[in-house]
């Protein structure tokens, strides 16, 4: 365009659309919306290894360069030990301020782990931001879950708005059971795309929008691509350039096909910036990213934070020992562990998760799984005889661990030997806070 | 009649959640299929789920060890430039 130094002037100064005070709020501590936010530290948690589209820039094989997945090699977190994570980080860098879920699949694509997590840690930190990046597949279906759990900020990676160049960018959608392909599967994921983000601005999230700028494909789609953006009203928007060093693997860097040039970066942002604010100093960070942008922190070197008490649930068939199957416990014992000793709570009543040897129906197996969880909730430990794997896997999703070594112990010698346990994590933290 | 996961399997829990048997299970090992759970998706109204969603080729194979992804259907990327890219790989790990 003949227009570029003007334009780019006009980028430059180009104010956000009307923010109401609450939204003001949002933008001034997130580092990703705001570049004045620096000062403030975002957390991505690893939690979403699953993904539901294939993008022809990223190898679901190893680590991702463009956007925010850092794929297979970067260790994978449960829920729980993602709070843990958060935890630890906040005590060190007390300016995390964001928490994100950004990968390395798409986190709507594992909505229990992604939704687990962040509700988990809002519960932990009531100040904290929460923040979802995503494809926008899902995000109509997972929309009313993100609010009720408090998600404000929203990133879509929306890379066009013509199917004809969707279909050159993504190699196969994952929809309703089936694996899309083509033009259908690109006109599905942008139809589904643009109803999220109208259904998210319209629930007042800030929304920013990510386009991964791939020269010769969608370079010359930006400027009516960012036009769309601002008439639905998403915030800000991201063009970042398409990293596709052949090393990495991906579909377009085997091909050939080029990232965009300084010049090029900095025409499509200027194309963009006639119709949406932009955001220049994103650093495409990894999904497992911690501290202030382009800060690294290396997560492992923070001792864990030590809980002062535990709440321990117990399944036990003669009220004395620890003898019962999870699957047949009609209701748990529940306890409270800390420094001083251990303290009865009034126990908790349930619905045997098994009924007998017949396989149960599936949905109902399901239906009865999750009122368990309901009834352990606020849990840290179940202590039970014996558990099958599919539930023992499902609670520790849910942030609860399970203890069957102590099975036929009685149960207050047990509860001590727990208690021991944490005694002993806890001079182990406190001693790596002094020394190291 | 069930189908497996090979060694290809990168892990990515996508087939567990999709699959309406679940007939996935996770071990220290990785990721298998229960063969008493898994009727290839025959009840079910579309192509069996963990074929569907999975983005590895040659990561699901039936019983006679077909792929239901041969290599090449996923990404597009040609199979001899895969292949290089494993070599490479190899002489990396070597």
């Amino acid at each position: 365009m003949s227009q570029s130094a003007s334009q780019s002037a006009c980028s430059a100064s180009l104010p956000p659309p009307n923010m109401s005070a609450e939204q003001a709020a949002l933008v001034e501590k997130h580092p990703c919306f705001s570049k004045g936010a620096h000062q403030f530290a975002r957390m991505h948690l690893a939690v979403a290894p699953a993904c539901n589209i294939q993008c022809n820039y990223c190898n679901r094989k190893f680590d991702c360069s463009n956007e925010t997945r850092p794929g297979v090699s970067s260790s994978l977190l449960s829920p729980a030990a993602a709070v843990q994570r958060f935890a630890k980080v906040k005590q060190r860098i007390p300016e995390t301020q964001v928490v994100g879920i950004a990968g390395p699949g798409d986190p709507l694509a594992n909505p229990n782990a992604t939704l687990a997590t962040l509700k988990a840690v809002g519960q932990h930190d009531d100040e904290v931001h929460l923040c979802v990046s995503t494809n926008g597949l899902e995000l109509e279906d997972q929309l009313p879950k993100l609010l009720e759990i408090g998600v404000k900020h929203l990133t879509i990676t929306i890379n066009c708005i013509d199917a004809a160049i969707g279909e050159q960018i993504y190699a196969w959608v994952y929809f309703n059971g089936r694996r899309l392909r083509g033009k259908h599967a690109a006109q599905t994921l942008i139809d589904r795309q643009l109803k999220g983000l109208k259904l998210a601005i319209e629930a007042g999230m800030l929304v920013k929008v990510n386009t991964v700028l791939i020269p010769g494909i969608n370079d010359w789609h930006i400027a009516e691509l960012a036009e769309e953006l601002q008439r639905y009203g998403a915030f800000v928007h991201n063009v970042m350039p398409l990293i596709s060093d052949p090393a990495h693997g991906t579909y377009f860097g085997l091909m050939g096909q080029r990232g965009p040039t300084d010049e090029e970066l900095a025409q499509a942002r200027s194309d963009a910036g006639v119709s949406m604010a932009q955001m220049t100093h994103c650093q495409q960070c990894r999904a497992d990213a911690v501290g202030k942008l382009g800060e690294q922190v290396n997560v492992d070197e923070i001792p864990d934070v030590v809980p002062a008490e535990l709440t321990v649930a117990v399944a036990s068939r003669s009220g004395e020992y620890i003898d019962q199957h999870f699957g047949y416990a009609k209701s748990f014992d529940l306890y409270r562990i800390g420094k001083a000793g251990v303290e009865a709570l009034p126990a908790r009543d349930i619905e045997a998760y098994c009924r007998g040897q017949n396989e149960c129906d599936e949905d109902e197996a399901q239906l009865r799984m999750s009122r368990a969880l309901h009834t352990l909730e606020g849990v840290d430990v179940l202590l039970c005889s014996r558990i099958g794997l599919p539930p023992r896997q499902a609670l520790q999703e849910a942030g609860i661990s399970v203890n069957t070594e102590l099975a036929l112990k009685a149960t207050p010698e047990a509860l001590e030997q727990v208690r021991q346990q944490l005694l002993e994590k806890s001079a182990q933290g406190s001693c790596a806070k002094e020394c190291g | 009649m069930a189908l497996r996961i090979t060694r290809s399997c990168i892990g990515c829990n996508a087939c567990k959640l999709v699959c309406p048997q679940k007939a996935v299970v996770r071990d220290a090992h990785g990721y298998a299929i229960n063969a008493h759970r898994c009727d290839e998706c025959a009840s079910q109204p579309n192509p069996p789920q963990c074929g569907e969603i999975c983005p590895i080729e040659c990561a699901i194979v039936d019983n006679e060890g077909r792929a239901l992804n041969p290599l090449g259907s996923l990404t597009g990327i040609p199979c001899e430039q895969e292949q290089v890219i494993q070599l490479t790989e190899l002489a990396g790990h070597a």
